[in-house]
């Protein structure tokens, strides 16, 4: 019971057997849903949105938010299908987009960061500046007619699987093992965790945080190569109403909006979840609708029966030391590496 | 207050600005200085108003609501709905559309209130359920896409375009609503007790302030404020569409933070969200006036937004560091 607890105390196993379950009910009502052309189409369209949640992630674990990962994508689509179609080649187009992407970041982990903007406001901002950005550069006009090559990103495949699938899969496992081995990447949690205390320490605050909305920009410039090879046009709204939806995704595996918790798994258990619930509905029947209303539901419930959980061992936690076994459990709360219970309170 | 205090506020800057503003286009564009013609433009962006006023108060509390724009959407199609397909009289119609609203605003209050769970992720959470309650709802009823629902009688679509005593209905109404809504901030215990909530929750609770009632209050005061909103929006355009109101968020955040509400809860006025409103619908207009595109006045929203906050953030950090320096002198001086 204990051990099941503890699993189920971790997001990410939450949701893939929540995911799995769903998936293994679909699959016996509608056995074409179980076939891999189905799942395959499912990976490959919530690509875009776990690469958003990656770089997402980064900005959250440190305690801030991004509203502007769907404004920065629609900006470095454009800025990648007009140096496509200006002639320029297709590696130096997609080195422009995460450039432009990474710019984009610069600006509003620069406000924040320096200029103690606070996060929310901040990426508004920019996001607004950048919406109405890419109409100005475009004249107004979609960007239609993007080159083959660029197209080709998307169609290439390997193994057996889309290309960009196997290059997603790489990011997110290689970010991960950055994430827990690296030291200078392990800031982004003591920074989210406390940031008086990361700083007393010795951590650079100001420039973690930066830093962490510049990956975010640099990933949604990666999503902008993803989005334009996969629909070979770039219209006004792309991007729009996917830095939610990359929330969402993170939020949904499992990384906490009260900073220094998650990690890159959680947008792509999330980022899969969402996406799978588009497409299991059109399975079940259920008009397309309401796929939202269905993700609104599941969000909630997952971050509700999340909180039940964590209180529900919180107060085990506060029994037990109740009972005079307080170095017990005290020493439980510190070997399982999690943040006591007041500390979390605290910094709600 | 001393006349000096009130040079020094915010809200005397924001004015100021405002003047400013209107000088600017009336100069480029004298046909911008008329009366009638700016009291009547208040009907562009009074949705925006409507909503901001009692969103103050959820930021007040340190609290947010990214739902609003859905609620708008959700009220909307009810309306519509129990209008055109229930058979509901007009008023019963709008009664419901409120109740959906104040209904919407306390579940997102009574999550909020419950659990310490981030109010973004709640809120984020409903945004989704209510705005896909909305899309399916009219989906299901065939009225998906721009068409919405329509046919209205002329006097409610009037509510949006009426006036009383020569000013728009709707910017009455946003007065009105300021009004009562600042005096309950300003005047009230519970009202003020909204502060304490935001600057420490604890310390509100230990003082025996009922801080989840006075929670769940300002969320549905913001449900009710996004009712009316989208009620208005939907005589407004003469139909109740799931998507209306969609882009309103930013415009309701930015009046709210511009007003000097600050984002991390415990300072802002009624007074001040308005102003910020006013001061960026006049701004959206007088760009329009002036020939400037809409994509150029929302990348000149989205700087001045920026440019703001940081002047405010500099400000106060020079005012705290001249505090620290006095300070210090007194210190060296006894």
């Amino acid at each position: 019971m204990k051990f099941l607890m503890k699993l189920l105390k971790r997001r990410e196993v939450v949701v893939v057997l929540l995911l799995a379950i769903v998936v293994a009910v679909v699959g016996a009502i509608n056995p074409v849903f179980v076939r891999p052309a189905t799942l395959i189409d499912i990976v490959t369209s919530a690509l875009i949105l776990i690469l958003l949640g990656v770089g997402e992630s980064f900005v959250i674990i440190t305690r801030g938010i991004d509203v502007s990962v769907g404004a920065v994508m629609g900006f470095a689509a454009v800025c990648l299908g007009l140096a496509a179609n200006a002639g320029l080649s297709v590696p130096l187009s997609f080195g422009i987009a995460v450039l432009a992407g990474l710019v984009a970041g610069a600006i509003s982990g620069a406000g924040v960061a320096f200029f103690k903007v606070p996060p929310i406001i901040m990426t508004l901002g920019t996001m607004g500046v950048l919406r109405g950005l890419m109409p100005v550069m475009t004249g107004g006009s979609w960007i239609d007619a993007v080159p083959q090559t660029v197209k080709n990103f998307a169609a290439a495949r390997f193994l057996g699987l889309p290309a960009t699938i196997w290059i997603t899969l790489a990011i997110v496992i290689v970010t991960t093992i950055v994430l827990r081995r690296v030291r200078v990447a392990r800031y982004f949690y003591p920074v989210g965790d406390n940031e008086e205390g990361a700083f007393l320490l010795g951590i650079p605050v100001a420039a973690t945080k930066f830093a962490a909305y510049v990956i975010s920009g640099g990933f949604a410039g990666i999503a902008a190569i993803f989005f334009v090879s996969q629909l070979s046009f770039v219209p006004m709204q792309a991007g729009s109403g996917q830095e939610m939806r990359a929330v969402a995704a993170s939020v949904l595996g499992g990384v906490s909006l009260a900073g220094g918790l998650g990690t890159p798994i959680a947008p792509l258990v999330g980022g899969v979840f969402l996406t799978a619930i588009d497409s299991i509905l059109v399975f079940l029947k259920v008009p397309a609708f309401w796929n939202d209303a269905v993700a609104g539901a599941i969000l909630l419930a997952v971050v509700l029966f999340d909180y039940k959980i964590r209180t529900m061992m919180e107060n085990e936690k506060k029994k037990a030391r109740m009972l005079g076994r307080a170095s017990g459990g005290l020493s439980g709360g510190l070997a399982s590496g999690r943040k006591p219970a007041d500390a979390q309170e605290g910094l709600r | 207050m001393s006349l000096k205090n009130v040079f020094k506020r915010w809200e005397f800057i924001l004015l100021v600005l405002i003047v400013a503003e209107l000088a600017f286009f009336g100069i480029l564009s004298p046909g911008f200085l008329n009366l009638g013609n700016l009291l009547y433009s208040t009907n562009d962006f009074a949705h925006v108003l409507i909503v901001a006023i009692p969103f103050t108060l959820v930021v007040i509390t340190g609290g947010i609501d990214i739902s609003v724009p859905s609620t708008m959407g959700l009220v909307s199609i009810i309306f519509g709905l129990t209008w055109k397909f229930a058979g509901f009289p007009i008023w019963l119609a709008v009664i419901a559309a409120l109740g959906t609203g104040i209904l919407a605003g306390a579940i997102n209050g009574l999550f909020v209130a419950n659990t310490d769970i981030n109010p973004i992720v709640l809120t984020l959470g409903t945004q989704f359920l209510y705005s896909g309650l909305a899309t399916g709802l009219s989906g299901s009823i065939g009225a998906s896409g721009y068409n919405g629902i329509g046919g209205f009688p002329d006097g409610f679509n009037n509510l949006a375009y009426g006036m009383v005593f020569g000013l728009p209905n709707a910017l009455v109404f946003s007065l009105l609503f300021a009004a009562a809504i600042g005096v309950f901030l300003a005047k009230t215990s519970t009202g003020r007790s909204l502060y304490l909530v935001g600057v420490n929750r604890n310390a509100a609770l230990f003082s025996g302030i009922k801080v989840k009632r006075s929670t769940v209050t300002t969320y549905v005061l913001t449900g009710l404020g996004a009712a009316v909103a989208g009620i208005y929006l939907t005589a407004y355009f003469t139909s109740s569409r799931s998507d209306i109101g969609h882009d309103a968020l930013m415009p309701i955040l930015t009046a709210v933070v511009l007003g000097g509400t600050d984002i991390n809860g415990g300072a802002g006025t009624i007074l001040g969200t308005i102003i910020a409103a006013v001061l960026l619908g006049y701004l959206k207009q007088g760009l329009m006036t002036i020939g400037v595109t809409s994509d150029v006045s929302q990348v000149m929203v989205g700087i001045i937004l920026i440019v703001t906050i940081v002047g405010k953030v500099l400000a106060g950090n020079a005012a705290q560091a001249r505090l620290n320096r006095a300070a210090l002198k007194k210190i060296g001086s006894s």
